[in-house]
């Protein structure tokens, strides 16, 4: 996954960095259109999806309902 | 077509084909059916043959109120009262269906450690983001280790899960906490997946347990040894080995056979072989060798579960669901039809006799007499699934009798992982359930229901399946479909985005809109009922619904159920926390007690029950009852008006 950032140029605060878009151009089709898990190249890219998204609950900072009662 | 053919089914092609058969005097399922009557007194779990003083038969009294002595006379000759013998019938379709899905996962796994030994030159690692999941989850070092080394330890654990004497299933911690915590205090938490199903068939032995609240403690311990268990490791190792599934769009039902073309239907469960033919009947090689025997090529379409399978990461084309096996073959285009494991009925053989079509069998765990044996090996997979094909290319200048395919076939959307759910809901910057929970508190959605299962040629051929989704969605409740019943709707047309506009409440309608999804979604074989207990664990976990999967506005049901393997399912369910509805027929109606102790009892111990309701429009009502009963439990039962705050407004809020 590229991280995308581009720099803005933001009133009172001059020019900063923010996230570009992440989502694909056009409309993707094919028999390819679907696999999203290909768009995961490197280790560290799954293993950080893995902890900030399909995992999240074992991470440090998740927010879910069991939380406040036992960390996972 | 007659009345009496319209009701065997409501799919066109199934009812097509009845005709054909029955006009070339062909017999199938539908016609044994309507001439062998099932045994009431079996049908009600009332006979106990597990001793050779038996069979003892114990029916229940029909039209009158029993009483009490009647009652204390309805025993066995051991004395074995009619509800210890419900119960040890119950269990042992328990044991049965735990047994078959677990093996299945033991097959899985050995192919899996093959591979990441490097002896299964034909398979490797598709999914190294699964793979990585399950390390994390198994505490597997990942470092800088290879693929093949991380796989080779998952395997060795995923292995020691069968033969484990005690302690806990590893998978038992991807529950909700609160959940695990409800199974160590009944004291159902599996140690081990063979352990629970050889302990659950020793119990209900002849003069072992005879306390049937006990004998279903260990029917729960054995079915959740399936559930988050054999075929939780079925599913994920699957998704290691063949991809994890992502949308993809295909076709179903006996239209996608084709004239010009071998066809080679792949029927079963496991998807080790399936895979295999996928890759090799698309190769040029094969195509030209078809094309020497008169065809165009290969066109391999599935049946049952490994039809799923192949549907979900391949998209190749589903022929049919369970009842329509012998359908396929009646179309005389089936030059083979591939075989493994569960469901294949024995009656293919002698209506493949009728026609040129070659039943193959793959697995020496399941033979059929008079069926060609082409036995299938991991390690030279490439090397079986040519000798298959090419068996079926010389197959084609056989055909004989005529060729009759059916037009109907739909369109269906499958491959809706638990991962690929999550990651719609958000995509790669912030997947999560959380927009489905929003939607379920905000009320668009009502709830979600998991609506799986066989069919059963006791009642109309997939009717009770697309009207009870249909009621379903109606009424703003997200489907999640697997095995049989996933076809069922999908040969509907209700796996297709398009499909909300028609047949959804509005609320559900516009979510599927918004995230561009069917409103029944397909995810997977019978085996990959695992992914729903993720998936539903996954709601609770991201918070709002409660802290327990007995709490979310959830339902399942199998309302077309037939074999053991789903009263394994749906006892699982029901232990995870999920009310289930079954329909067809109920197996322990012959004691009152021991029913209603799976029917009410269950609720106290486990937050839910099951519940048995033939007609599927009072099913869904069930579900939908109680889905708003765990609404109003969580507070989000009233709807609230969205007011969008402007700044004279938020200064009265802070004044």
């Amino acid at each position: 996954m590229i991280e995308n950032k581009v720099i803005r140029d933001t009133p009172g605060w001059g020019k900063i960095e923010v996230l570009g878009e992440t989502y694909e151009p056009g409309s993707p089709r094919g028999e390819e259109a679907g696999r999203w898990r290909k768009k995961l190249e490197t280790r560290e890219e799954k293993l950080k999806y893995l902890r900030t998204a399909e995992r999240y609950w074992y991470s440090a900072d998740w927010f879910g309902s069991e939380r406040r009662k036992n960390p996972a | 077509m007659s009345e009496e053919r319209r009701q065997r089914s409501v799919d066109p092609a199934t009812l097509e084909m009845l005709a054909r058969a029955s006009a070339e005097g062909i017999n199938t399922v539908f016609d044994r059916a309507e001439k062998m009557k099932p045994c009431p007194i079996g049908a009600e779990g009332s006979c106990c043959k597990n001793c050779a003083m038996g069979p003892c038969r114990v029916p229940a009294p029909r039209g009158k109120e029993e009483t009490t002595e009647e009652k204390k006379a309805r025993v066995g000759l051991c004395g074995a009262t009619a509800e210890t013998i419900a119960a040890r019938n119950f269990c042992r379709m328990i044991a049965a269906g735990s047994a078959a899905h677990s093996d299945h996962g033991r097959r899985i796994v050995e192919a899996f450690r093959i591979m990441a030994e490097g002896k299964a030159k034909d398979f490797t690692v598709r999914d190294e983001q699964k793979l990585l999941k399950l390390a994390l989850d198994m505490g597997v070092e990942i470092g800088s280790r290879s693929n093949q080394e991380i796989a080779l330890d998952i395997a060795h654990r995923c292995e020691a899960e069968f033969g484990k004497q005690e302690g806990e299933l590893l998978f038992i911690k991807n529950a909700p906490l609160k959940r695990q915590e409800i199974w160590r205090k009944l004291g159902v938490v599996p140690r081990g997946i063979d352990r629970e199903v050889v302990e659950l068939m020793h119990r209900t032995h002849m003069g072992v347990d005879q306390d049937y609240r006990n004998i279903m403690r260990q029917g729960v311990r054995a079915a959740l040894a399936d559930g988050w268990g054999g075929s939780m490791i079925a599913t994920e190792l699957q998704d290691c080995l063949f991809g994890t599934p992502s949308p993809v769009l295909s076709e179903i039902n006996l239209g996608v056979l084709r004239e010009d073309m071998v066809n080679i239907i792949i029927h079963g469960h496991e998807p080790t072989l399936a895979e295999m033919l996928a890759e090799v009947s698309a190769e040029e090689e094969i195509t030209a060798y078809a094309r020497s025997k008169g065809a165009k090529g290969v066109n391999l379409a599935g049946m049952c579960c490994t039809a799923n399978e192949v549907l979900m990461r391949h998209g190749v084309p589903i022929a049919g669901n369970f009842l329509q096996q012998e359908l396929a073959i009646i179309t005389g285009a089936v030059e083979a039809m591939v075989v493994d494991v569960q469901c294949i009925m024995q009656g293919l053989q002698e209506v493949a006799g009728c026609f040129h079509t070659r039943l193959i069998t793959t697995d020496s765990r399941a033979k059929i007499t008079g069926a060609m044996h082409i036995p299938f090996d991991e390690q030279k997979a490439r090397e079986c699934a040519i000798a298959i094909v090419k068996t079926a290319i010389d197959n084609f200048p056989n055909r004989r009798g005529g060729v009759h395919i059916p037009q109907a076939k739909q369109p269906v959307v499958a491959g809706f992982s638990h991962e690929t759910i999550n990651y719609l809901l958000g995509g790669l910057f912030r997947a999560s359930y959380r927009p489905l929970n929003d939607n379920i508190i905000n009320g668009r959605i009502r709830g979600v229901a998991g609506v799986v299962g066989c069919n059963n040629a006791r009642t109309p051929h997939d009717s009770a399946h697309v009207t009870l989704i249909k009621e379903l969605i109606k009424n703003d409740v997200l489907v999640l479909s697997t095995g049989c019943g996933a076809m069922a709707a999908a040969k509907a047309g209700l796996m297709v985005p398009e499909a909300a506009k028609e047949f959804c409440g509005g609320g559900l309608a516009e979510v599927c809109e918004a995230v561009g999804i069917p409103p029944v979604l397909h995810m997977g074989a019978c085996v990959d009922n695992s992914r729903i207990l993720i998936a539903a664990t996954a709601m609770v976990k991201d918070g709002g619904l409660g802290d327990d999967i007995s709490e979310l506005p959830a339902a399942g049901a199998a309302p077309e159920w037939m074999s053991e393997k789903a009263i394994a399912i749906g006892q699982y369910f029901v232990a995870s926390g999920v009310f289930t509805v079954f329909g067809a027929t109920w197996p322990t109606l012959g004691s009152r007690e021991f029913t209603e102790y799976l029917f009410r009892d269950m609720e106290e111990m486990y937050g839910a029950r099951w519940a048995f309701e033939p007609d599927p429009v009072k099913a869904a009502r069930l579900m939908i009852e109680h889905i708003d009963r765990r609404r109003k439990a969580l507070g989000i039962d009233k709807a609230r008006e969205r007011i969008l705050y402007d700044m004279a407004m938020r200064r009265q809020l802070e004044g």
